[in-house]
């Protein structure tokens, strides 16, 4: 059996085997609720098309270590946020993060969506976010010891972010007034789920970052990767 | 903004503890300032993805349709200036003619607000502007030239709505027969195509309830994102709106032809779920703001009445008429509608006797009509700030159903609103002005939030 095969071959036993688990488990951990007042579709009653390839670009990781954004917009399926850690917009990047908190503690309780999810935070405000803040910001999450991959990156370079966010269509600009008490940039919430191949197969902004829906549609293409993998 | 959002948060989700306190404390009392300081304002009409101007809209960017032997005779973005204090206050203050006429309609901005998408009905191109580096000088970018062809058939692209990231274009009609029949497409914010979603008949369901009264037409789409509620509306196809409006009326098959229907659709999942009817071409769409107010207008055309669609007690999505628009006997045309952010006042213009007509929706189900004015000889459009103080109005409808004669005013008039009457304040004449016919109407502003520019433009020309 080749290494792809054989990779299809786990992720469809697995997520066969813990759908009914995990399903009971987000509607504990995910209930309905004002913003989100409805019933979200079900995984693989509906389709992904691709929008566009995810860019790449050089960053660096929480340890300072340089890294390409390619290496982790492929080979799983990333949910990849931009933020800043100076934010204090209520629906801007707290929220966000909170939602990654929540998909990486459902991925703790499922593990095809250990093995095959991964969650990405790339900070735009480099000059603040350096490796060592975002090591600080993130400890809780390296406490963790189960749950799917989160990586939490800063930018190497203002080019190499220019680059990035362009490629991404992430919208920044620094306030006019920097004092602002939302936080000195203003920016729009951008969250983007990539395929496996590094295709972008949706985009979330605070009014959609429901949870259960990007659950619903990381769900989605592990089942389109099963249904492939039996043609 | 919504206090309850981030409370909601950290009551009910998992782990949240674990994460910086100070990050959930800081958006905490930001929530609670944001909702005793900072004004966002925009047209009340704009899609809720959108971002939102802070404070008062500068300009009005109006798409033109050209007229032979006046001026250029091309389509054009029109800028007009409505800041209040400006010495230009009321006048066009730039234009950027696009290639030859196109039955320019409707157009939106991207979700960011960097681009401006413009559509021309006709032709079925896409014009894009760049009202990011200047706002007040929109900058041409680009056109999508090869709709019909990348969209498998869809043709007569009536306007773009602003999803995250993407565009999402509603058609009016199709290549194959020209008729009503048509589909919702999208696009993404750098103009690749993503996917077709043909509206469903009663051969071609896609799984919608109640489709044996399905019709397949379009022309607006809206969403109402706390319910995952797409809504759409039907008015007529490419043989219809491309012919003389006196020869449609007078043939009663080409008035066979006109949408009978709005469907309501899973937005996420992009799969119609019920077809309702509305007959009588029901066209633009407005949902209710209010944190509990599920329900939207709209208004239909040939029968002179508004339309409330609205969720019942049993959560199924319902539509029935709730009031006439005027008793004037054979109707009166209504065209745009525009509900004040508060949801509680309706603005409804009606092209045939050139009429706005508001009314007092405090009670969806009860509307009642408080006020009506002349704004011209003919009115199409109608735009309302969102603080409500504001409402501007232009008159082209379609360049072969517009007025002929001295009939024929082509205007943009700025109106104050103080609740009880409209109070002239500009009025642009844009035949007098060589511009053309204006129809659809959008906010422009520089204040939004931002100061230095940190990022270029993220679609530069190509």
């Amino acid at each position: 059996m080749s290494r792809t095969r054989g990779r299809l071959f786990t992720i469809a036993l697995v997520l066969g085997a813990c759908r009914t688990i995990v399903t009971a488990a987000s509607e504990d951990l995910l209930p309905r609720n004002s913003d989100y007042d409805y019933e979200p579709p079900a995984p693989g009653s509906y389709t992904l098309p691709a929008i566009k390839t995810a860019a790449d670009g050089a960053l660096l990781d929480s340890s300072g270590k340089a890294i390409n954004l390619r290496d982790l917009t492929h080979g799983r399926i990333t949910v990849l946020g931009f933020i800043y850690t100076r934010c204090a917009a209520p629906k801007g990047c707290p929220y966000a993060t909170n939602v990654f908190d929540q998909l990486h503690s459902l991925s703790a309780k499922d593990k095809a969506l250990t093995l095959n999810m991964r969650l990405v935070s790339v900070s735009f405000d480099p000059d603040h976010d350096t490796p060592q803040h975002l090591a600080e910001y993130s400890e809780w999450v390296r406490e963790t010891k189960s749950g799917c991959d989160w990586r939490f990156v800063t930018a190497k370079s203002r080019t190499e972010l220019d680059s990035i966010l362009s490629g991404y269509g992430q919208a920044v600009d620094k306030r006019s007034n920097p004092s602002d008490a939302q936080g000195p940039l203003y920016h729009i919430l951008r969250v983007f789920l990539i395929d496996r191949d590094g295709r972008i197969r949706n985009i979330y902004s605070s009014a959609t970052l429901d949870p259960r829906l990007v659950l619903a549609d990381v769900k989605t293409l592990l089942l389109e990767e099963t249904k492939l993998s039996k043609q | 903004m919504n206090p309850s959002n981030i409370k909601t948060s950290i009551n009910t989700h998992v782990r949240v503890s674990k994460i910086p306190k100070a990050v959930f404390a800081g958006a905490l009392a930001v929530t609670l300032s944001c909702s005793l300081g900072t004004t966002l304002a925009d047209e009340t009409c704009s899609s809720p993805y959108l971002a939102r101007i802070e404070g008062q809209e500068e300009f009005v960017y109006v798409w033109t349709l050209g007229v032979e032997g006046l001026g250029d005779g091309s389509d054009k973005l029109v800028t007009v200036d409505v800041k209040p204090d400006s010495p230009t206050y009321g006048k066009v203050i730039n234009s950027v003619s696009v290639e030859g006429r196109n039955e320019a309609h409707h157009g939106g901005f991207t979700d960011d607000r960097r681009q401006l998408w413009l559509a021309g009905l006709d032709t079925s191109r896409v014009f894009i502007f760049d009202v990011y580096t200047d706002p007040s000088k929109p900058r041409y970018v680009k056109t999508i030239d090869n709709f019909e062809k990348t969209t498998g058939g869809a043709i007569g692209p009536h306007g773009a709505y602003a999803l995250p990231g993407r565009m999402l274009i509603p058609c009016l009609s199709n290549a194959k027969d020209k008729g009503g029949r048509t589909a919702l497409v999208e696009f993404s914010n750098d103009g690749n195509y993503i996917a077709t979603h043909w509206l469903p008949t009663k051969e071609d369901a896609h799984g919608a309830a109640d489709a044996k009264i399905a019709d397949g037409y379009g022309y607006d789409a809206r969403v109402l994102p706390r319910k995952n509620a797409l809504l759409t509306s039907s008015f007529t196809g490419w043989n219809n709106y491309m012919t003389e409006f006196s020869k449609v009326t007078a043939d009663p098959e080409a008035m066979k032809h006109f949408g009978q229907t709005m469907v309501m659709w899973d937005f996420h999942a992009r799969q119609p779920k019920k077809v309702l009817q509305v007959p009588g071409a029901p066209l633009e769409i407005r949902w209710a703001w209010g944190a509990s107010h599920n329900y939207a207008f709209t208004a239909t055309a040939l029968t002179s009445k508004l339309w409330l669609v609205y969720m019942d007690d049993k959560g199924e999505w319902q539509a029935k008429d709730v009031a006439p628009i005027s008793n004037v006997k054979g109707g009166v045309l209504p065209v745009d509608i525009s509900l004040s952010a508060d949801d509680k006042t309706l603005f409804v213009c009606s092209f045939m006797d050139g009429k706005c007509r508001v009314f007092d929706v405090s009670d969806p189900h009860r509307p009642k009509q408080i006020y009506e004015k002349q704004i011209g000889r003919q009115v199409n459009m109608v735009s309302e700030s969102w603080d409500g103080k504001r409402v501007y109005f232009t008159s082209s409808l379609l360049a072969r159903w517009d007025k002929q004669g001295a009939d024929n005013e082509q205007f943009l008039r700025g109106y104050a609103w103080n609740g009880k009457e409209l109070t002239p304040r500009f009025d642009l004449d844009f035949t007098a002005l060589k511009l053309g016919r204006p129809h659809h109407m959008l906010f422009g502003a520089k204040n939004m939030g931002s100061g230095p520019r940190l990022t270029a433009l993220n679609n530069p020309p190509q």
